[in-house]
């Protein structure tokens, strides 16, 4: 019987040996992993992409009852709104039927001058759309995932446009699927231009709500309500895309901008391929490609 | 005597696998884009939750590489360039350890203790995340929505975890194995 307690005991200090052995051994392949990823940018890169691919079929069905749940209940809301809202709807319809007028001669006339002035136009982009699968949003990170993919012509840094305005770019491609980086992330440096000034400045995300506008060479000339629109510089984005609207302005804190897009209820955006992918790397680019490094000088 | 019909047979893999595929579950819907109110302020630290609840009711079924395996898929998930992968995985090991390892404070005590347990453990799991990521990344990140995630946790916690602690092993006492000698549950001595 004392043989059998000593031997009970020994065993027992020998397992929690090995328990508290193997707790050091998962932190240290915990530290091994994050050094790994940390060297070799491209094995992450093909393992993140992999993972997209598997997680976005059981993503697009968490992602499909949930969406229609919430248009039932957004169709319950509007009925209760129905009559006013068709109102103002007949009130802007008019509005805009005006505004039709205005642009369609505005076209015919821009189409005259540019054959005047024989102005050769930029690649035409086409679209892809896309259903929004999943919210990569942590604390750090605001981007979303994409049922689209390589198969479907989608490539990295293209950029993604909502029907407000720029939602993002492309940041990596699976066969199937694609995560998008949106504007408001801290690693998103967007090349834009104030479209009433036409002066160019680089719009940096921080992970809050609003971007902060940097490098506009006269601060001074930025008003509250200006919008602000992509610059097409970097090759990658088409020239004016609304981007989002200068909410902050001349009290020393900076410019800050609210984008159009609204994020918290995304469900279909459009891939724009723009034909050339300009200066993004192709594969895996950490910083944003079309912002000089200077830019994250602070 | 034990019962070794098909129905026992999945009734014991069923509760073998259901802490790992709850945890899986929750990895996944962390991405799941849920148009609800404070729902993505919530979805990051429930893979934590799930893991501290587990981790106090049955940590056997859900042993170490499973979390880490968990933790470097939630981190690939979520992406973010330059961000670890594998401090998720860090975090849950080390839940796991600090609960595994306190189970006398934690087991069997009024509810009260466990939230606070819960507080300090997921305290330490989001300075972790956090401390990493502005290493990796190398900027000062701003810990705002972190610190409003865990508060919401923290007050979401009372809410989720009965659900969760539903899933607890067979044996009703619930004793750390090291207090419970040779004996088995059931078992007479002859």
């Amino acid at each position: 019987m004392a043989i059998r307690d000593d031997f009970e005991v020994a065993a027992s200090q020998v397992r929690l040996a090995v328990q508290r052995f193997a707790l050091v051994l998962l932190v240290i392949s915990a530290f091994a992993v994050m050094l790994v990823g940390k060297a070799d940018t491209v094995l992450v890169e093909n393992a993140r992409v992999l993972a997209l691919d598997l997680a976005t079929p059981a993503l697009e069905a968490i992602a499909r009852p949930v969406a229609v749940a919430n248009r039932t209940i957004a169709d319950l809301k509007e009925f209760a709104t129905l009559r006013e809202e068709n109102a103002r709807l007949r009130e802007e319809n008019a509005r805009l039927l005006a505004w039709q007028t205005a642009a369609r001669r505005l076209e015919n006339e821009n189409d005259r001058l540019r054959e005047l002035s024989q102005f050769r136009e930029g690649p035409e982009a086409s679209f892809i759309t896309s259903r929004i699968v999943g919210d990569s949003i942590s604390a750090y990170v605001r981007g979303a995932l994409l049922n689209v993919g390589r198969k479907a012509g989608v490539a990295p840094g293209q950029a993604v446009v909502s029907a407000e305005g720029l939602a993002g770019r492309i940041a990596e491609v699976g066969d199937n699927s694609a995560r998008v980086l949106f504007v408001t992330d801290v690693n998103s440096r967007l090349p834009v231009q104030i479209e009433r000034t036409r002066e160019r400045a680089i719009l940096a995300g921080d992970n809050s709500a609003l971007m902060r506008l940097t490098l506009a060479q006269t601060v001074q000339g930025v008003q509250r309500g200006d919008r602000i629109v992509t610059s097409g510089h970097g090759g990658s984005f088409p020239l004016g895309i609304p981007v989002g609207e200068v909410v902050q302005a001349g009290d020393g804190n900076g410019v800050k901008v609210r984008p159009f897009a609204d994020f918290s209820r995304l469900e279909f955006v459009r891939v724009v391929d723009y034909g050339v992918t300009g200066l993004v790397a192709v594969g895996p680019a950490p910083a944003p490609p079309s912002s000089p490094s200077g830019a994250r000088g602070r | 005597m034990r019962a070794d019909g098909l129905l026992a047979r999945l009734d014991h893999w069923g509760r073998l696998l259901l802490p790992g595929v709850v945890l899986l579950f929750f990895v996944l819907l962390t991405l799941a884009p849920l148009r609800v109110p404070y729902a993505s302020d919530i979805l990051p630290l429930l893979p934590a939750l799930t893991v501290f609840q587990f981790s106090l009711v049955t940590p056997e079924r859900l042993p170490g590489p499973l979390l880490l395996a968990m933790g470097v898929l939630l981190d690939l998930l979520l992406g973010g360039p330059g961000a670890p992968v594998g401090v998720s995985g860090l975090g849950f090991v080390l839940i796991r350890a600090a609960v595994v390892a306190n189970r006398r404070y934690l087991v069997g005590v009024p509810f009260l203790f466990q939230w606070i347990g819960f507080c300090l453990l997921t305290l330490g799991y989001v300075l972790i995340v956090w401390i990493f990521t502005a290493l990796f990344t190398w900027t000062s990140l701003d810990a705002g929505p972190a610190i409003a995630q865990y508060l919401v946790m923290v007050v979401a916690y009372p809410l989720i975890a009965p659900l969760l602690a539903r899933v607890r092993p067979r044996d009703p006492l619930n004793v750390p194995e090291s207090s419970r000698g040779t004996a088995q549950p059931g078992e007479t001595t002859t």
